[in-house]
């Protein structure tokens, strides 16, 4: 009950649940829901007890396992308990009744026939006028539940919840019918009609908000807002309807009415949203309350009804706020204990706030601004707007990774994409776009727009840059964007920004250097401005982002090479810079291209993603290291980074099916460590190797490259350079000998010991895997589900109901049918019983099967129907046997006119 | 339906938990804790309807509009120093839970004569008994205060004198503790 598991003591619990006295059993139903789960063992005792306990004639006894039942109930449970709970419905106590009819659902769920036999008893009891009025309630409670699954059976009572709509009193039922209509009206659309009247009647009499809320919500839900048939009356309601929840939330100062409100605007905002927008007032209103999550809806509803007219002011008024907040929180930060708490906004809310402007701006590919440089403008203000972290709310955390990345990403990073977003769309504002762009770079203002007490705005300097690159010719200042972009503080930015600052720096430099008028002073002046810009790249040679590493050293070999031909042509500016580099990045204009369109690329056929390379990538590296110690003339670079090429070699050797015996020869030759024999080889090899184009020249090996490079130049520098370099090698050979050989049981160990570490990872990342889920199975039962506390009623949507309804007539035939139910399931329930006893998991082989015919009229007297004796003889449990067989015919036969009908 | 009824104190420490799926008790208290953080936010002058907790909005489709099987409200109300919840679908009304809650707590005041925590901490087979009156299996079977009243009256009203006797005789020092006399 405190959070405290008991499952333990479930069974002392069974033992109080069956005390006579009714405090002691009460507390141990208590105890039953929270100990008792549908895997608990004693839970198949307990179903004697429960029998026994719901066909008491003590009515609060009675009402122990109605209100139990509902926690602990399973499918076996169910079927064993049907026919006691549903004599219990025509119990002459009310209280009996409405229990046993919501108990009834309960068992529905998990036991969907149960239903079929239940329904027309609780139909009757909801037709009854002279039922009473709580019955009646719980039976509309349970429709309701049911009625949204399979609204088609509940149509035909369309009538009576009418009837009962108009006449009760009972406002907890009339909402609950009013909700019942909100399904049933989609597909009975003469139900609008006749709903309308009672409707505005309830809306314009009631006091009940809850009442009036829910007719609204009804109104709306149901779908009687939006029908095409132009009705007058429509548009009446419409107008009620937003006049009675302006009315909530302007004169009422309970912020529930105000919160519900705005929920249901936000659901009419969808068909009337002109309707909406002339309560604009009272929403810009809402958007001030100190309640976050009256702000917040009302936030949803701007994003919902704003128009070119209406955009600029809900900006701007968000904008203020946002202001104020940033200012309040600034000084909360210095006074700790701020006066008015609920004022100092919660960031992530200040982000949301964000989100939402950029939202309400770019929806339908910025259909609604007139002003972009307004907007541009609002961006560059937003950047300084943003809230110091994300979130910093501690459960806020885990939840992060769940998010779809796409959709709530970096606040800042959003904003920069946006003005990336309108300097390529928006043709028209390019210029302002980009020098918005340009200011917001440059390195000296951003104290300014940037908040000054994070590094939260730098999400935005990425996109901010490929803008200030990719239209440089429109920069108002190019030399000074270009002197911030290679400032050294930038070098500290996160990868991204930086790879996309990386890009953005030859761009520019290309476009300064064509826009500085060509004089003397040109050539020093470029030659100074690309040593800076080499000395920002080189810095960046060594980032430990792979990416920016590969930028930074492909552009830095651009430019040296630019720097050297600016040194070496003297007189004229040289042709690598005019046109080369300008060339790197000039072509056709780059067009924003839709998210999906990568997924229409056609995939070749040949291309095959989730296969494996090889499946045995362990097994390949133990032969590395096999055959490594072989060879060991190639495990001379015993560097790791060599590896790869040892196994080019290696398999080379092994495809041109030389034999391995020269090569054991050779190895032990080699540990004689004979100078002479070592060279001889060499030379060996080298004969037998020098056509081979696959191979890779040892005397090249010291570089560690085996380009194709490398090999011409071998060659064209002709045999004399082999020999030269043929006795440095042998020598080093020689000379490490004694080294690799001593190390060789280590260096041998090495590759198979990473071979290891990585089966060691493969393992664990499968045990983390393994162990994540499982504890994920055991944080959130939810991991199954679609959802934690989710009743999962789904079930239910399979099972139909219409032939109860139109059962009506066969009312003779209705008793025979239930009875025969109520045999066929008995029958059933004993052979599960009996399986459960015998073999948990079922499907007993056929000797099994005649023990346990044998068995059963046992237990069943011991257990089943009360009407049996309590010590059977042997020979009556043959008969009882015979009983039961007939009982299966009897059920046989009426099962196919059940079928039937 | 209602999912949940919970109750706690502004100390988070729950007073009654009531799921109406089995659940199993790791999530059961993290998911009060997350509750309770929520609720323990909240200014007084804020609306009685909390955004769904981590746990529950993990499976919850925000933009489903129609009725479905997934918790989509909580309503809370605060009294003195315990909190009540209620996890429902959207088939329950919100303002209308906000009256049940009422309705429950109007009950438990009856029932106890001026309840406080420490009733419902002694009292908690009383407690459960309204509940029980009130809602079976997450569906509501009655709202009318007299009823329900009668309802535990009938439970308790036959025995509730040997039940004072035994309450006298076997419990752990109720009795030094004052003012508790009023529950029975």
């Amino acid at each position: 009950m405190f959070g405290y598991d008991m499952s333990w003591a479930s069974f002392h619990v069974l033992e109080v649940m069956s005390s006579v006295k009714y405090l002691q059993k009460r507390v141990g139903y208590l105890g039953a829901v929270q100990s008792f789960r549908p895997d608990t063992e004693v839970l198949m005792l307990a179903t004697n007890l429960l029998k026994k306990d719901i066909v008491t004639s003590n009515i609060p006894n009675m009402s122990l396992p109605l209100i139990t039942l509902p926690h602990i109930i399973t499918p076996s449970l169910a079927m064993s308990l049907l026919p006691d709970i549903l004599s219990r419905l025509s119990h002459s106590n009310p209280v009996v009744r409405k229990k046993t009819i919501v108990c009834l659902y309960r068992i529905a769920l998990v036991y969907p026939e149960a239903l079929k036999l239940a329904w027309p008893k609780i139909k009757d009891h909801l037709m009854d006028d002279q039922e009473d009025g709580s019955v009646t309630t719980a039976a509309i409670n349970v429709v309701c539940e049911l009625g949204w699954r399979r609204p088609h059976d509940f149509l035909p009572l369309a009538p009576r919840f009418f009837e009962l709509l108009v006449d009760s009193g009972n406002n907890w039922m009339a909402i609950k019918i009013i909700k019942l209509f909100a399904t049933l009206t989609p597909l009975e659309p003469r139900l609008t009609r006749k709903l309308l009247r009672p409707l505005i009647n309830i809306i314009q009499t009631t006091s009940a908000m809850s009442l009036l809320y829910e007719c609204i919500n009804g109104i709306i839900q149901g779908g009687i807002l939006d029908g095409e048939d132009g009705l007058q009356e429509r548009d009446d309601v419409a107008t009620l309807c937003v006049g009675k929840l302006r009315g909530m939330i302007v004169m009422d100062s309970d912020p529930n009415l105000k919160y519900v409100a705005l929920l249901a605007l936000n659901r009419i905002v969808a068909t009337h949203p002109t309707l909406v927008s002339m309560q604009q007032d009272v929403i810009m209103d809402c958007l001030d309350d100190a309640d976050v999550s009256i702000r917040l809806q009302a936030l949803e509803l701007a994003v919902g009804m704003v128009s070119s007219e209406t955009l600029q002011p809900v900006v701007n008024r968000l904008l203020d706020q946002l202001r104020r907040a940033c200012v309040l929180a600034g000084e909360s930060t210095e006074v700790p204990e701020a006066p008015d708490a609920s004022a100092v906004w919660p960031n992530d809310y200040r982000t949301e706030v964000i989100h939402r402007i950029l939202d309400l701006c770019s929806q339908n590919n910025y259909s609604e601004i007139v002003d972009f440089e307004w907007y541009i403008a609002v961006l560059v203000q937003l950047v300084s707007l943003l809230p110091p972290s994300e979130s910093d709310d501690g459960w806020c955390q885990p939840k992060e990774p769940d998010n779809t990345p796409d959709l709530r990403m970096d606040a800042a990073l959003r904003i920069g994409m946006e003005i990336r977003n309108v300097a390529v769309r928006v043709k028209g504002v390019r210029t302002e776009a980009t020098r918005a762009a340009e200011s917001l770079v440059f390195i000296d203002n951003r104290s300014i727009f940037f908040p000054t007490y994070s590094t939260i705005g730098d999400g935005a300097l990425g996109p901010v840059a490929w803008v200030v690159g990719e239209y440089a010719e429109l920069l108002l200042s190019p030399h000074r964007s270009l002197l911030s972009l290679i400032d050294t503080s930038n070098s500290s930015l996160p990868p991204h920004t930086l790879s996309l600052f990386l890009q953005a720096i030859p761009k520019i430099f290309v476009h300064v250097s064509q826009v500085t008028n060509t004089g003397d002073a040109w050539n020093s002046e470029m030659s100074l401005l690309l040593a800076r810009v080499v000395e920002f790249l080189e810095t960046l040679a060594s980032h430990p982002d792979l990416d920016v590493q590969e930028r930074a050293i492909e552009f830095l070999e651009v430019l040296r090479l630019a720097a050297e031909a600016l040194h070496s042509e003297t007189q004229d500016v040289p042709f690598l810079l005019t046109s080369v580099i300008p060339s790197l990045f000039r072509g056709l204009e780059l067009n924003p291209v839709a998210a999906s369109a990568q997924r229409k690329v056609v995939l070749p056929d040949t291309l095959r993603l989730d296969e494996a390379f090889s499946h045995d990538l362990p097994g390949l590296f133990r032969n590395l290291s096999d055959s490594s110690s072989v060879n060991s003339k190639s495990w001379e670079a015993s560097d790791f980074y060599h590896t790869p090429e040892i196994m080019s070699l290696a398999k080379n050797v092994h495809d041109s099916t030389l034999n391995d015996t020269p090569y054991g020869s050779h190895s032990n030759l080699n540990d004689s460590m004979d100078p002479n024999a070592t060279q001889r080889r060499i030379l060996e090899r080298k004969e037998r190797f020098k056509d081979d184009p696959f191979y890779i020249v040892p005397s090249a090996d010291s570089s560690g490259t085996s380009t194709p490079f490398h090999e011409i130049l071998n060659n064209s520098n002709g045999e004399a350079l082999d020999i030269d370099s043929i006795p440095i090698v042998d020598l080093k050979l020689g000379d490490d000998q004694p080294r690799v050989h001593s190390d060789r049981p280590r260096s041998r160990r090495a590759p198979s010991r990473l071979v290891v570490a990585g089966d060691e990872t493969f393992e664990i990342t499968n045990a983390t895997v393994h162990a994540s889920t499982s504890r994920g199975a055991g944080a959130g039962a939810a991991a199954p589900k679609r959802s934690l506390l989710q009743v999962d009623s789904s079930n239910l949507g399979s099972l139909s109901l219409a032939q109860e309804p139109s059962n009506t007539t066969a009312d003779q035939g209705e008793t025979e049918m239930a009875n025969a139910m109520r045999q066929v399931e008995e029958v059933r329930l004993r052979m599960q019983r009996a399986s459960e006893r015998i073999e948990l998991d079922g499907t007993p082989a056929e000797g099994t099967l005649v023990k346990k015919k044998k068995k059963k009229p046992k237990k069943q007297a011991g257990s089943g129907s009360p009407d049996a004796t309590k010590a059977l003889p042997e020979s009556s449990a043959i008969r009882k046997k015979k009983k039961r067989k007939d009982c299966e015919k009897q059920a046989e036969e009426n099962e196919p006119p059940s079928a039937s009908m | 339906m209602i999912n949940a009824v919970l109750v706690f104190n502004n100390n988070g420490q729950p007073r009654l938990t009531k799921f109406y799926t089995q659940l199993d008790t790791q999530t059961q208290q993290s998911l009060i804790a997350q509750i309770y953080r929520l609720v323990s936010q909240r200014p007084p002058s804020a609306c009685n309807f909390l955004p769904l907790p981590p746990l529950l909005s993990k499976g919850a489709s925000s933009s489903a509009t129609g009725p479905s099987d997934t918790p989509t409200q909580i309503t809370y109300r605060t009294y003195a120093t315990l909190s009540f919840i209620m996890i429902s679908t959207s088939t329950e009304s919100p303002l209308a839970l906000i009256d049940l809650i009422q309705v429950f707590v109007e009950s438990l005041d009856r029932m106890f004569e001026n309840v406080c925590e420490l009733d419902l901490i002694f009292g908690y087979e009383t407690l459960h008994a309204v509940l029980g009156e009130m809602i079976v299996g997450g569906v509501v079977v009655e709202t009318h205060i007299e009823k329900i009243i009668a309802g535990v009256r009938a439970q308790e009203g036959s025995l509730g004198k040997k039940r004072a006797v035994q309450a006298a005789n076997t419990s752990l020092g109720r009795g030094a503790l004052p003012g508790l006399g009023a529950w029975r």
